[in-house]
């Protein structure tokens, strides 16, 4: 029945959690150092960095740790309940969840934060380590954790099914750690719904998983309205074990971040007038060396300054404090600018500087119940943004016209000068879209000198698709020579759905789920530098399919039906009518009897 | 039969010489007649006319009466209709209904039936109590006596389903191996020890720990001796019926719907057991009846696994943790376990900051009580359920206990009540304690387990309370032992009554489609009833509660089905409208068909007749 230990909970004072710590490694070591993991912790903080052109991305991360053993018999403090309880019942010991709305514009913005780590593919991606006996317990297990998320999240998650669900072999591996658990007990199960709409729905039950629900601290800023409409969006929730190497303590950790990329121009607007309108004439900053510039034609140029922005503008409110726990001591920083050095940033006067951090960041403390608020001023000339280069670019399209084949083509581009990159890229098909693998191919640009030095493809996996009962797995290990493009092609057929299969808006097409791009982690070769495990996604595709005209069953029904009763009416008649010459049949004299009727008519009227 | 006008005649109208013209043209064009051997001569046979060319003279002058059908062709004809009326009522019909009929599994109307009205089962609990008289010299005789009381109250409300059977402990020893067999697995309700005692009178003693009653008795005088032992036997009667009258009352109760079913049969004994009650049986009180009902109106309907969750709700960030885990294995699990044979318990705890309370919920500040004070008709809205994360994945009943510290702007927050605690319970639901932090709380914000004392035992009688457990008398096993047959009696008229409605269900919707696992669970549910009906008569009452928890659990399976309400979306009407284009067309000839040969015998016969 129920026995506990009974073990005293305190508050742990612990060495600052750093703002780029979020990989396993620096956890590990803080925890080492500390050693104690007697009680929950709770961080978070938030990362501004304007982006190049008019954008800023603002990264909410929210990471709370508690020990395993509470968590195992259901003793919740900080770490959420409902979700728990949920990975518990279905034996779930690492979760990845992703909410992603938009595209993130590598070629303007630069590498994704975090790696890409925490981005998502459009819609909804999830990803699960399912502790089971056998393949059938783990589908199972995902089944029902796709149909609890589904009521937690209040996303359709329920619709990934074994046609939706893939198990990568190559892209992914679990960032926790297991010592107890046999890895051959542990299944990989991915699903995506490419489809999915991510909205305020979710985005209010992702809140209340934190301890502070947005009522303090950095989690007051997010609001529907204004993380929707945003150019590129993402929320992601990972959960997984972290053990101690040294103790063998293990613990469970819970990260939720938000990613949004703001248009200030945009968010700015919306501030003064709700309804979008064009801008003034004297508003417009025009590029006079254009050829055709005038009073009447104006060519916008779009950096001429740093536009002005305060976090009460963007977010419409300021942050309320500091979420209680959150506080650390000695004070761990709260929000980050990541803005260049010469760009002036003015705090509220209520805010604590942290001591400067070594990337530069400007960061700040918050303190309890004290409105936080930072401006920055607009800035003439326009300062030089902070990009990062990212390892990859990565395109992919469709091919072909017509309602029977297609292809599709993804091109993948190193920006480095020097080093070779070797990437896992993944595909997960629907079933109705029938991929050719002879067709697959893999062109190298600029060709090498060497004929023979062609070989792209390094590793492939194929699993393919069965009808109505699973989807297409691809995975290709790539390398991609410095400096170089990588187009990989293949063409494939489109299947014919029945008719119940088609949804509701069937002449919209069909998502095809993002590619996924692994880079593992490896050192890179110019300069020996660890490159972390980064993961890139491509945008979704729309499927047009072959479309039926949906009345055409009744229409069959009726049509088929008249036939055949013609049919028999006529093999009927033949077989029981007497055929007999025309002047042996019986008239009805029509004519007479008509007369005759209109006679009696006429008689009744006369009397 | 006329000739026609000789085609010379010049007197004769245009109509009349194109005719003759066409005729001509038409020449020896003739049909053949089938049979007749006039063909040869060609005005005879009549040549074919378009009918402009005929007025109604020359209509009748061509027309000409078929020859009599053979009979042959009579009887082909015959066959091909009967045989594809044949076809059509042997063949298309029953694969019509084959291919469009609901598969409805066989079920046990009448049983089910009988089960729901209880006519299948007389629910009787035996207890046995046992007596204890070392120093009492005709204790066989005081038990004769009681015993004897005993039976006439029982006889006298005939309907009350608990018959108390006294033994003498040491007799025990007595009694043959078989006998010691047989009544082995017969549970003892409770053990009565009669002790002398002259200073007190008649008391007795119920230890709170196990199924002991004492009964203290004056030490009798040789003198008095047969006085003293009425008195001791009436004493003894009297406890009984105190000890057991609460559960008995809940247990009439539950059973109670059961019986006074006006629809059934079984309305005939149920009117003379009231009409029994009423004449004899000095009226229930009415509060009495309505406490009865408020009580068994909280009660969680029985599951063998409760799951319970233990929430912490702060309207801020303090306090923030507690120790939940060393307050529950001090204060509760000693009662989970002594639940355990009843039922198991799973256990979680959370703490939620920054939880507020509904808006609707507007405490008042009271000057007097110096606090903020709920009103009553506010608790029932006060669990603000669109933002406690309250819901829980398992699938046993969940039983919610939450402390909840108000805002410091609202503290004190109390609840008008007249008892000490500042807690209520929420009926088949859980409970909420109401906790205020005064000036002496851990500047961590820290609840230690001794605060968490009083609440916690709160919950425990919110949980007795939501279990139905009595709450009396003190001793705790006795009261545990009424629970688990209040609780078969519950789950036998839960089971029996689902089998009722699953039985009307099936009755009043034939278009429900009722497939073979129904039918299945049904079976099943049955053979579980009569056996917990038969281990209530043994008086094993853990086993009964079991096999009843098997009958429920099989009944609800099948009246929750979920394929039986598919059919309701797809009418007979639908289907029909669907192939109405094959139907009609097909219809129409074969009908037609039997008309035309109706009406042809019809004219035989009348020809016939005629002839």
């Amino acid at each position: 029945m129920i026995s506990f230990s009974h073990r005293s909970r305190q508050w742990l004072s612990r060495s600052p959690l750093s703002l780029f710590s979020r990989l396993l490694t620096t956890i590990t070591l803080l925890l080492c150092f500390t050693g104690s993991t007697t009680a929950d912790t709770y961080d978070e903080n938030l990362l501004l960095q304007p982006l190049s052109g008019q954008f800023l991305l603002a990264s909410f991360n929210f990471q709370s740790l508690g020990p395993i053993q509470t968590f195992n018999k259901q003793l919740f403090e900080l770490f959420p309940r409902s979700l728990g309880q949920i990975l518990q019942y279905t034996h779930t010991r690492e979760l990845h969840l992703r909410f992603a709305l938009g595209r993130w514009d590598s070629e303007l913005w630069g590498a994704q934060p975090g790696d890409g780590q925490n981005a998502g593919g459009t819609g909804v991606e999830l990803w699960a380590w399912v502790e089971a006996d056998d393949d059938a317990e783990a589908e199972a297990r995902w089944t029902s954790l796709n149909n609890a998320l589904s009521g937690l999240f209040c996303a359709s998650l329920n619709f990934i099914d074994s046609t939706r669900t893939i198990r990568p072999v190559m892209s992914f591996s679990p960032t926790g750690d297991y010592p107890s658990t046999n890895s051959s007990r542990l299944f990989l199960l991915h699903g995506t719904l490419p489809k999915e709409p991510v909205c305020t729905e979710n985005l209010t039950p992702f809140l209340k998983l934190l301890p502070c629900k947005g009522k303090s601290g950095i989690s007051t800023l997010l609001d529907g309205h204004k993380l929707f409409d945003a150019s590129f969006q993402s929320m992601s929730i990972d959960v997984r074990p972290i053990c101690s190497p040294i103790n063998g303590q293990c613990d469970i950790e819970i990260q939720q971040n938000i990613d949004m990329v703001l248009d200030i121009s945009r968010s700015l607007q919306r501030k003064d007038s709700p309804v979008p309108r064009p801008r003034d004439q004297h508003e417009l900053v025009c590029d006079t060396t254009k050829e055709y510039a005038s009073n009447e034609y104006c060519y916008p140029l779009d950096n001429s300054f740093d536009l002005p922005w305060s976090l009460s503008d963007l977010f419409g409110r300021s942050i309320a404090g500091s979420c209680p726990f959150a506080v650390r001591h000695p004070p761990t920083p709260h929000v980050c600018i990541a803005a260049p050095k010469d760009r002036l940033v003015q705090p509220t006067e209520a805010a604590t500087e942290a001591p400067s951090s070594p990337n530069g960041n400007r960061c700040y403390i918050l303190q309890e119940n004290q409105q936080f608020d930072v401006s920055l001023p607009k800035q003439e000339p326009p300062t030089i943004p902070l990009r990062k280069e990212p390892l990859l670019y990565a395109e992919r399209s469709f091919t072909g016209h017509g309602q029977e084949h297609g292809g599709v083509k993804t091109v993948l581009r190193n920006p480095s000068a020097i080093d070779f990159i070797e990437v896992v890229y993944l595909e997960s098909l629907p079933w109705f879209m029938k991929p050719y693998l002879h067709t697959l191919k893999a062109e190298l640009l600029p060709p090498p000198r060497d004929p023979g030095d062609d070989h792209v493809i390094s590793d492939l996996y194929y699993r393919p698709a069965l009808d109505r009962k699973r989807g297409t797995q691809l995975e290709a290990k790539v390398i991609v020579p410095p400096n170089s493009v990588v187009i990989l092609t293949y063409d494939f057929e489109k299947a014919v759905l029945r008719y119940t299969e088609y949804p509701p808006d069937a002449n919209r097409g069909f998502d095809v789920a993002s590619a996924i791009i692994t880079v593992p982690p490896h050192r890179r070769r110019s300069d020996g530098k660890h490159v972390p495990a980064t993961s890139i996604r491509t945008t979704s595709l729309l499927l047009s399919l072959p479309t039926p005209d949906f009345s055409m069953p009744y229409n069959v029904i009726i049509f088929t039906s008249t036939i055949m009763a013609l049919a028999f009416g006529s093999i009927f008649n033949l077989l029981v009518r007497r055929f007999v010459a025309v002047d042996e049949v019986q008239r009805v004299d029509f004519k007479g009897k008509i007369a005759g009727l209109l006679g009696k008519l006429k008689k009744t009227k006369a009397e | 039969m006329e000739q026609p006008p000789p085609a010379q005649d010049r007197d004769l109208d245009p109509q009349a010489q194109r005719r003759a013209r066409y005729r001509e043209l038409l020449g020896n064009i003739t049909m053949e007649k089938d049979g007749a051997a006039e063909s040869s001569n060609p005005n005879e046979g009549g040549a074919v006319l378009p009918p402009e060319f005929e007025d109604a003279h020359a209509a009748e002058a061509t027309y000409k009466e078929p020859p009599p059908e053979r009979w042959e062709t009579i009887r082909t004809r015959l066959w091909v209709l009967v045989s594809f009326w044949l076809i059509a009522i042997f063949l298309g019909l029953p694969l019509w209904h084959a291919t469009t009929t609901i598969y409805r599994a066989p079920l046990p109307m009448q049983e089910m039936q009988n089960w729901s009205e209880g006519k299948l089962c007389k629910t009787e609990f035996p207890l046995l109590v046992e007596v204890e008289a070392p120093s009492l010299p005709d204790a066989e005789n005081l038990l004769k006596t009681v015993q004897h009381a005993l039976d006439d109250a029982n006889d006298f409300a005939a309907h009350k389903p608990h018959h108390l059977r006294l033994r003498l402990a040491a007799k025990k020893a007595k009694t043959s191996d078989e006998d010691s067999k047989a009544e082995k697995d017969e549970n003892v309700a409770c053990l009565l020890r009669l002790i002398p005692d002259s200073q007190n009178g008649f008391n007795h003693e119920v230890q709170s720990s196990s199924r002991i009653v004492d009964i203290h008795y004056p030490q009798p005088s040789s003198s008095s001796q047969s006085s003293v032992s009425a008195g001791l036997a009436k004493f003894v009667a009297e406890t009984l019926e105190v000890l057991f009258s609460q559960e008995q009352e809940l247990i009439e109760h539950l059973l109670l719907p059961q019986t006074s079913n006006p629809g059934s049969l079984n309305a005939l004994s149920s009117q003379s057991a009231e009409e029994a009650r009423d004449k004899k049986a000095p009226p229930r009180p009415r509060a009495l009846a309505a406490d009865i009902s408020r009580r068994m109106s909280r009660v969680v309907k029985y599951s063998a696994n409760y799951h319970l969750t233990f929430s912490l709700f702060t309207a801020t960030s303090i306090p923030a943790s507690w120790d939940i885990e060393s307050a529950i294995s001090n204060y509760l699990t000693p009662l989970l376990s002594a639940l355990s044979p009843i039922s198991n318990f799973t256990i979680s705890t959370q703490v939620q900051y920054y939880a507020s309370i509904s808006s609707s919920v507007t405490p008042a500040y009271d000057e007097d009580l110096k606090s903020w004070v709920l009103k009553k008709e506010d608790l029932s809205s006060f669990i603000n359920s669109a933002e406690w994360p309250l819901a829980s994945i398992s699938n046993d009943p969940n039983l919610n206990f939450i402390l909840y510290v108000p805002h410091p702007s609202v503290s004190p927050l109390t609840i008008p009540s007249a008892t000490h605690a500042n807690s209520f319970l929420l009926p088949q639901w859980g409970g909420v304690t109401i906790l205020n932090l005064g000036q002496n709380t851990d500047p961590l914000g820290h609840l230690s387990h001794p605060t968490l004392k009083p609440a916690l035992e709160t919950f425990a009688t919110h949980l007795l309370a939501l279990l139905g457990a009595p709450p009396h008398p003190a001793s705790l096993p006795i009261r545990l032992d009424s629970l688990t047959r209040q609780r078969s009696a519950e789950v036998l008229v839960s089971a029996s009554s689902t089998l009722g409605s699953l039985q009307r269900l099936v009755n009043a919707l034939p278009s429900i489609s009722v497939p073979s696992t129904v039918g299945t669970s049904v079976k099943d549910s049955i053979r579980h009833l009569s056996l917990a009906c038969e281990e209530l008569r043994k008086g094993r009452f853990v086993k009964a509660l079991e096999m009843g928890r098997i009958a429920q659990e099989e009944a609800e399976k099948a009246f929750f089905e979920r394929t039986m309400v598919a059919q309701v979306y797809f009418p007979d009407e639908h289907k029909l409208a669907v192939y109405l284009p094959l139907l009609g067309p097909v219809s129409v000839p074969l009908v037609l068909g039997v008309f035309r040969e109706v009406k042809r015998v019809i004219a035989e016969r009348k020809k016939a007749r005629a002839g």
